[in-house]
């Protein structure tokens, strides 16, 4: 695919890349935040016995350390992106008043 | 009047308790039909300038952060009716299964929002099927979209019709029930249809007055008050049970080392597990990508006023989603705490709200928001179906195949009429509301995701994407979503003890939701028919691709 936007080379719109780019970063993340929340759920949270119920501020070991803390670290890189990585860009006008059909077909 | 449950616990202490939330809960009802008519009405006066079609369906593409972060996502009624009795019938491993919502806002926003955006302004869309069709130059494609379309937001439609008309029933003053609970001797109730007409004329008029922007402002309006609700019975039910720390320890006294581990609790089989692995991993796919191919969704990310809108949405509904599902799941494990052993799970919010309220003052009306919240997330969830259908109906067969000539006054009544029709055929055909209508409402969602996400993707950022190509993606995808659910439902499959107890279960194929192998099979066909179809014209994809010079604006 990524071969494919750059087939327009120069010509392709700076919004499509930016976009393109930003839509791995994102899946990249998504794919980290699965690993860690049910790699860490799994290692810590299943297959115990009420013995090894250990607390951390209420909240069971592994849902604090598996989901409370990356939810947060999530918000947080949340915030970063769209404050630091996200690029603004001019989405443009319509091509033409949408109520009389001006468009292909 | 409120009854002493099994526990002998006592739920309210006057002997007209039960009329007193009723009537809390009425009224909230009430403020919230008249705010909706108001928002309506409001919502028209805004939509009124430029065309008609941009307008009524889509905001002329003027969504602002808030009304974009609280609305775009996965937030329908069920998020908060289903939710809490997942977490009281099977404990703290439902933080796994919702687990995913900690990144929903980048993935939301960050995948598709900003080309999609850019995409429907290219193309001049102003429904899903538009962009599909002039995206891909092919009325064929545009058709197929729309009859999905159609399709799968018809189910969802009735569904909601159905759960609207139940809250309204449950709200009645004196009633005894305090859920959604599919009783079918309630229903029969002349109070089911009294309120399956309030509602359906509620909705219909609003939606009609205000359009789109209608659907999305109540869509705001009620999930600001449905934070205020959690916020409030957060506070409420930690200090009736003495911390996060006691409730814990306490539900896990009342139940079981499942409540507090995963795979989960189950009351009835020890040997049920609610999220085995492979289901922990499906649910971070399904979650996630089942809203970025949602077609509600994607209209909303089309409206979106520019990109720095789209940017703050995502830390917008950061906070949110972080200030709603985790103290959610709090409270409900307090409700496992103070009420071990309620007869249905589905009443826990409500029922904590009225026993954690009841010496404050004004403790019937914050019970009553509680129990009426749903109403407004039902409210606004129809609204949105109620303006895609009709924009598909409308746009993508009135317009393109019968009238194309149409003014904006013909245009208009053909709205309203859609509208009008969609409320009547919705409360005629939820009468006798059918049976098993859950399973189509889930497999709908599923259904429409596996359906429109990999074509979205492909059409915003593949170059390469072919109609056929598309057309395969689509129809495969929801194909295999199809049979999964039906080889659940029929029994065909082989003996599952996964997944949340009670009720119809697709096939869990190898452990995992049917959605994943929707999305492998419509990715597969859609890039091997892709390659193996001619591509469009390079001319073609460079307009919608590419800088923009001298051609700007021109129509394609």
């Amino acid at each position: 695919m990524a071969e494919q936007l750059e087939q327009g080379g120069d010509r392709l719109d700076p919004l499509v890349r930016s976009a393109f780019r930003e839509a791995l970063v994102v899946s990249l993340i998504w794919l980290c935040a699965m690993v860690w929340s049910v790699g860490v759920s799994w290692w810590l949270g299943y297959g115990r016995t009420a013995q090894d119920l250990r607390l951390v501020l209420g909240f069971p070991e592994w849902v604090f350390w598996g989901i409370v803390v990356p939810w947060v670290t999530c918000a947080v890189i949340s915030w970063l992106f769209a404050v630091w990585f996200v690029r603004d860009g001019e989405l443009g006008e319509d091509v033409a008043d949408a109520d009389d059909l001006g468009l292909g077909g | 009047m409120w009854q002493v449950d099994r526990t002998g616990l006592l739920l309210a202490q006057k002997a007209d308790g039960g009329t007193q939330v009723g009537v809390g809960a009425m009224l909230m009802l009430v403020l919230f039909i008249l705010g909706s008519l108001w928002i309506g009405v409001m919502a028209n006066r805004a939509s009124s300038a430029g065309g008609f079609m941009k307008g009524f369906f889509l905001g002329n593409r003027g969504l602002g952060v808030w009304a974009l972060a609280l609305t775009a996502t996965i937030q329908s009624g069920g998020t908060f009716m289903g939710f809490p009795s997942l977490v009281y019938s099977h404990g703290w491993i439902v933080a796994l299964w919702i687990g995913s919502y900690m990144v929903v806002p980048i993935t939301g926003f960050g995948i598709l929002g900003k080309r999609l955006a850019h995409l429907s302004r290219r193309t001049g869309a102003i429904t899903v099927p538009d962009m599909f069709r002039v995206r891909f130059n092919s009325p064929t494609l545009g058709l197929i979209s729309t009859l999905f379309i159609l399709f799968y937001l018809s189910f969802l439609m009735f569904a909601q019709f159905k759960a609207g008309a139940i809250v309204l029933q449950l709200a009645w003053p004196g009633g005894s029930d305090l859920a959604l609970t599919e009783d079918a001797a309630g229903i029969a109730e002349v109070r089911y249809h009294i309120g399956l007409l309030v509602f359906a004329t509620t909705v219909v008029a609003y939606t009609l007055a205000g359009g789109f922007l209608a659907a999305v402002w109540t869509d705001l309006f009620q999930s600001v008050l449905m934070f205020a609700g959690v916020m409030l019975l957060l506070v409420a039910s930690l200090s009736a049970v003495g911390g996060l720390e006691q409730a814990t320890l306490k539900s896990l006294q009342n139940t079981g080392p499942g409540f507090v581990f995963g795979p989960g609790y189950s009351a009835a089989d020890s040997d049920h597990q609610f999220l085995p692995l492979s289901l922990a991993f499906s649910f971070f796919v399904v979650w996630i990508w089942g809203g970025v191919g949602a077609p509600a969704g994607l209209v909303r990310l089309m409206a979106s006023q520019n990109t720095n809108v789209i940017r703050k949405s995502i830390y917008v509904l950061s906070v949110y989603n972080l200030g709603i599902y985790l103290p959610l799941i709090v409270i409900c494990v307090c409700g496992r705490a103070l009420l071990p052993d309620l007869a249905k799970s589905d009443e826990i919010v409500p029922r904590l709200a009225l026993l954690t309220t009841a010496n404050w003052p004004g403790g019937s009306l914050i019970a009553g928001l509680i129990l009426a919240a749903p109403f407004g997330a039902v409210m606004s969830t129809v609204s949105s179906y109620l303006v895609v259908l009709s924009s598909g109906i409308v746009r993508d067969i009135y317009q393109r195949l019968l009238r194309p000539q149409a003014q904006r006054r013909e245009l208009r009544l053909a709205a309203w009429a859609t509208m009008i029709l969609a409320g009547l055929i919705s409360v005629a055909v939820m009468w006798s509301p059918p049976k098993f209508l859950q399973v189509f409402i889930v497999f709908s969602t599923s259904g429409a995701a596996a359906t429109f996400l990999v074509p979205a993707i492909m059409a915003c950022y593949w170059r390469r994407a072919t109609p056929a190509g598309v057309a395969a993606g689509m129809v495969s995808g929801a194909a295999v979503v199809l049979l999964l659910y039906v080889c659940g439902i029929m029994g065909w499959s082989p003996e599952q003890k996964v997944g949340a107890t009670g009720g119809f279960k697709p096939w869990f194929l190898l452990g995992l939701e049917p959605l994943i192998w929707g999305l492998l099979m419509s990715t597969t066909s859609a890039v091997l028919v892709s390659l193996l179809t001619k591509p469009l014209a390079a001319e073609h994809i460079s307009r919608l691709f590419d800088r923009q010079t001298g051609t700007a604006g021109r129509a394609i």
